[in-house]
């Protein structure tokens, strides 16, 4: 079959075509992915924190890659979005498990020791910044409110275990168990709604208008 | 020349009683030494977090053996005990329901003390290293803080036929004043 005179204009009649569905193409929410890591990386440090899971392995290996590598790439992700808080958010958290894996395996190999009031100050720090993501959730929907509302209680017994009632990291093992459901939630909300294509999960309203 | 000899005499004298008085001291550890050495755990895994739990099981460099003493860490809440340097096959077993050979529950007893703030004596009845009959022990126990653990004791014992627990526990509270007191 011979060529038509006008192949070259039908080429870039759909190069055009192709780049404009490419650009209205639906984009992948991130927030899956961190959700997903920050909600089962936390629960599985609770399985711990409650004593149902004796060693601390699992945490160190699942938050270096699924609460760390892989919610920091869901946050830088988010960037793009447009979305600081969930950039903030995701990135940040993704490096709270890679730093927090890294003190437990440098006590272990004797690099930078942290003992257990350095780990609460550690949490201190880390309570301070998620207050400040915790006004902004109020402001954004009823189950970001209420997750963010359960990761601050749960630091803040988290620091309290550190300095001298070690007895509340089960409270708080408990009390996180509830905030990491709540992330899930919140991926099951994105995922689930998409695919059945109506709210079969509601977010809420916001608690601050 | 004389002096010499004297001097030699003195020597041997020295070298001769020497063995004989380390060797007595080496047979028993002291109530000071046991909780010294509770608390010096205390502090190792305060500082160290759940990375120090292998060291007590760790019998090489003897830190946490000495004399017929030994350190011994373990959870109440978790039901298990976490190391023991001499005795491996009890590393990862329930405690609670073990009893001694007076059908004592001696870590329900440890566990109750070693909730105090200033730690506890227990009394119970228990092999020395090495020996298979069970004599009795008094053990001092001590709550410690480890990141992300809680509820975590450390234990260390004598064996004496005397001394009673009250005294122990006064000798204990002292140890601890001069911390408590310091500016």
């Amino acid at each position: 079959m011979t060529q038509t005179p006008n192949a070259g204009i039908v080429v870039r009649l759909k190069k055009t075509w192709e780049t404009k569905i490419m650009s209205e193409q639906k984009l992948g929410n991130p927030a899956v992915v961190g959700l997903a890591g920050f909600g089962l990386t936390t629960l599985v440090l609770q399985f711990h924190n409650v004593g149902w899971m004796p060693s601390i392995g699992p945490v160190v290996w699942l938050g270096l890659f699924f609460g760390g590598l892989a919610q920091m790439i869901a946050g830088l992700q988010e960037m793009k979005t447009g979305n600081n808080f969930g950039y903030c958010a995701f990135t940040s958290y993704g490096t709270f498990w890679i730093s927090l894996c890294f003190i437990l395996l440098g006590n272990k190999y004797d690099l930078f020791k942290a003992g257990t009031e350095d780990v609460g100050w550690f949490l201190i720090a880390w309570t301070l910044f998620s207050i400040i993501l915790w006004i902004g959730s109020l402001r954004i929907h009823g189950a970001m409110a209420f997750t963010f509302t359960t990761l601050v209680i749960g630091f803040i017994l988290l620091d309290l275990a550190h300095f001298g009632y070690p007895g509340l990291t089960v409270v708080a093992g408990y009390e996180l168990m509830i905030c990491a459901f709540a992330a899930w939630y919140m991926m099951a909300r994105i995922i689930l709604n998409e695919i059945y294509g109506r709210e079969v999960l509601p977010a809420g309203k916001p608690w601050v208008s | 020349m004389r002096k010499t000899m004297l001097g030699f005499a003195g020597l041997a004298l020295i070298l001769s009683v020497t063995p004989a008085w380390v060797g007595a001291a080496d047979s028993a550890a002291t109530p000071d030494e046991v909780i010294a050495k509770v608390h010096e755990a205390v502090q190792y895994l305060k500082d160290k977090g759940l990375a120090g739990f292998s060291d007590f099981n760790n019998n090489k460099d003897a830190r946490w053996v000495w004399k017929d003493s030994y350190v011994f860490v373990y959870s109440c809440r978790d039901n298990v005990m976490i190391a023991h340097p001499l005795r491996p096959d009890m590393v990862g077993k329930p405690i609670l329901q073990m009893k001694d050979d007076k059908d004592h529950f001696l870590f329900q007893d440890m566990c109750k003390s070693g909730a105090n703030t200033d730690g506890g004596w227990v009394e119970y009845w228990w092999p020395k290293p090495g020996e298979a009959k069970a004599s009795r022990k008094i053990s001092y126990v001590h709550s410690a803080e480890v990141s992300f653990k809680p509820d975590i004791q450390v234990g260390s014992g004598i064996y004496d036929d005397k001394m009673s627990v009250e005294e122990l526990n006064k000798l204990a509270t002292q140890a601890k004043q001069p911390k408590k007191d310091a500016p």
